[in-house]
């Protein structure tokens, strides 16, 4: 699975976001994760994915492509 | 007896809704029918995470499922005594007929009693911190523990904009939560009141203290058997899990919009012991009070009760104190019964669900059985309801609450 498909599951699972409404372009903030949302799932993706993303910076203004590359940088490294 | 209790004007809430989500049943028609017909308990199961403990039963609610009712999206935002809350509150707003989408939400406000909030959430997190580090503690545990979590999301669910409060007096904090609440509107500082309990507490942490403590049933052999309150084989209460919220409104409001109305709330009282941290004052001099109090503040004669839903937990010093308190105050005549055997002791959301079923007795004129009264003690000297639901004649009744700490509150309720 990718990076993109396992948060897009983990969205989809712990959130109940819609999953037609994920796309790259769209900001964390319209699929109505605020800042308990984005730190819970920050918490979901380590475990997931095996991956530290302690020194990310996260906020509801980035995008799903953003947060996507973010993880993909930390798990490729 | 000390103390005189503040007498303003008589004021009688009028209940016009009532949602209850119970291990007996979901919604209040379903419990209602399980406490009067049922000869036995319910399934009372063991609980795997509480297997090596004197205690490791428990009322549990099954066949409900909190997400697809809820939302993914909102309820993840609640811990379980929340979502029992707002599953009652959406129960007990569309009984009352209510449409929230058009209601003067500012008038509206929400109290709810819970003892232990969201304790365990709070039990898992911190094996998840002692086993793996802060780093992996949910952010989720601050927001959603807080014993103001139901009241918080019950008022984000109806988008209700009045004031939203917990009440936290142990056992009694439903029917605290019920006074609070019958207060607000004689004040009135609102129209609409959505008040009661929400309790969900199977943590390890919190089952193996009041095992040690020596509260709670150890009738492993037999579950749903332990809860027998009034019973000389009682050896302790049975946790449950549940919520039981009212609809509460002032009056002329319930009258201005034609609002069936089920029964009133008449009259609150509270007192404390100041006495023990577990106990009962040993007379019952704390609820004597609350009970005096209340009778005092709906003008009601102590000779009118005809019905007592008691506190009823199926301790030895509580039934027994309780119920010589019940007989010096009111008398043998009341029908009295505890529903704890069916529903489980749901400690802060007892009161809610209790005078629910207050409710539904006076309307039925109808008292629920105590279930697995089989013996009654003969040290209790009151005319406690067994076997089967008694039909009564009463227009008054009375639901008594006590919580550890000292905290005793008892409630009037009248037929409509």
């Amino acid at each position: 699975m990718s990076t993109a498909e396992e948060i897009n599951t983990l969205l989809v699972a712990n959130f109940g976001t819609d999953p037609l409404a994920i796309r790259p372009e769209v900001s964390l903030r319209h699929l109505r994760l605020d800042s308990l949302a984005l730190e819970e799932l920050r918490l979901l993706i380590e475990d997931r994915m095996g991956v530290d993303l302690d020194d990310v910076q996260l906020t509801s203004r980035d995008t799903v492509g953003q947060l996507v590359d973010a993880v993909h940088r930390k798990a490729a490294a | 007896m000390t103390g005189r209790p503040y007498r303003p004007e008589p004021f009688a809430a009028a209940v016009t809704g009532i949602g209850l989500v119970t291990a007996a049943g979901t919604g209040a028609e379903a419990t209602w029918r399980a406490v009067c017909e049922a000869s036995a308990a319910p399934s009372v199961p063991h609980r795997p995470e509480l297997h090596d403990l004197p205690c490791d039963f428990m009322y549990t609610i099954t066949g409900l499922d909190p997400r697809a009712l809820l939302g993914v999206a909102a309820a993840r935002l609640m811990d379980r005594f929340s979502q029992l809350a707002v599953i009652a509150a959406r129960e007990a707003v569309a009984d009352a007929g209510l449409d929230p989408s058009v209601w003067d939400a500012g008038r509206v406000a929400v109290v709810i009693g819970s003892a232990h909030g969201g304790l365990p959430f709070y039990d898992e997190q911190h094996t998840t911190l002692i086993e793996r580090g802060a780093r992996r503690v949910s952010p989720k545990l601050a927001p959603l523990t807080v014993v103001n979590g139901a009241a918080s999301s019950v008022a984000t669910d109806l988008g209700a904009l009045g004031p939203s409060q917990a009440v936290s007096t142990a056992c009694s904090s439903g029917t605290v939560a019920i006074g609070t609440a019958h207060q607000m509107l004689r004040t009135g500082a609102c129209d609409i009141v959505v008040a009661g309990g929400a309790e969900s507490v199977c943590s390890r942490l919190l089952i193996a203290s009041a095992c040690q403590l020596k509260a709670v049933s150890t009738r492993r052999d037999d579950p749903e058997a332990a809860c027998r309150p009034f019973d000389v084989h009682r050896d302790g209460f049975v946790v449950g899990e549940g919520a039981g919220l009212l609809v509460l409104e002032r009056p002329e409001h319930a009258r201005a919009r034609g609002a069936a109305v089920r029964a009133l709330v008449a009259g609150y009282g509270a007192a404390s012991d100041a006495y023990s941290a577990v106990a009962p004052d040993p007379e019952g001099l704390g609820i004597e009070r609350a009970l005096r109090f209340a009778l005092a503040d709906a003008g009601v004669d102590a000779r009118d009760i005809g019905h007592v839903n008691a506190h009823g937990t199926s301790t030895v010093s509580n039934d027994l104190i309780e119920a010589t308190v019940l007989r010096r105050v009111l008398g043998e005549h009341p029908l009295v019964t505890s529903t704890k055997a069916m529903t489980g002791h749901t400690l802060g959301a007892a009161g809610g669900i209790e005078t629910a079923l207050t409710v539904l007795a006076l309307q039925h004129r109808l008292v629920p059985p105590t279930v697995n009264l089989d013996a009654p003690d003969p040290e209790i000297p009151i005319d406690v309801v067994s076997k089967e639901a008694r039909p009564g004649t009463f227009d008054a009744a009375v639901k008594t609450s006590l919580g550890f700490g000292g905290h005793n509150a008892a409630l009037v309720l009248t037929r409509a």
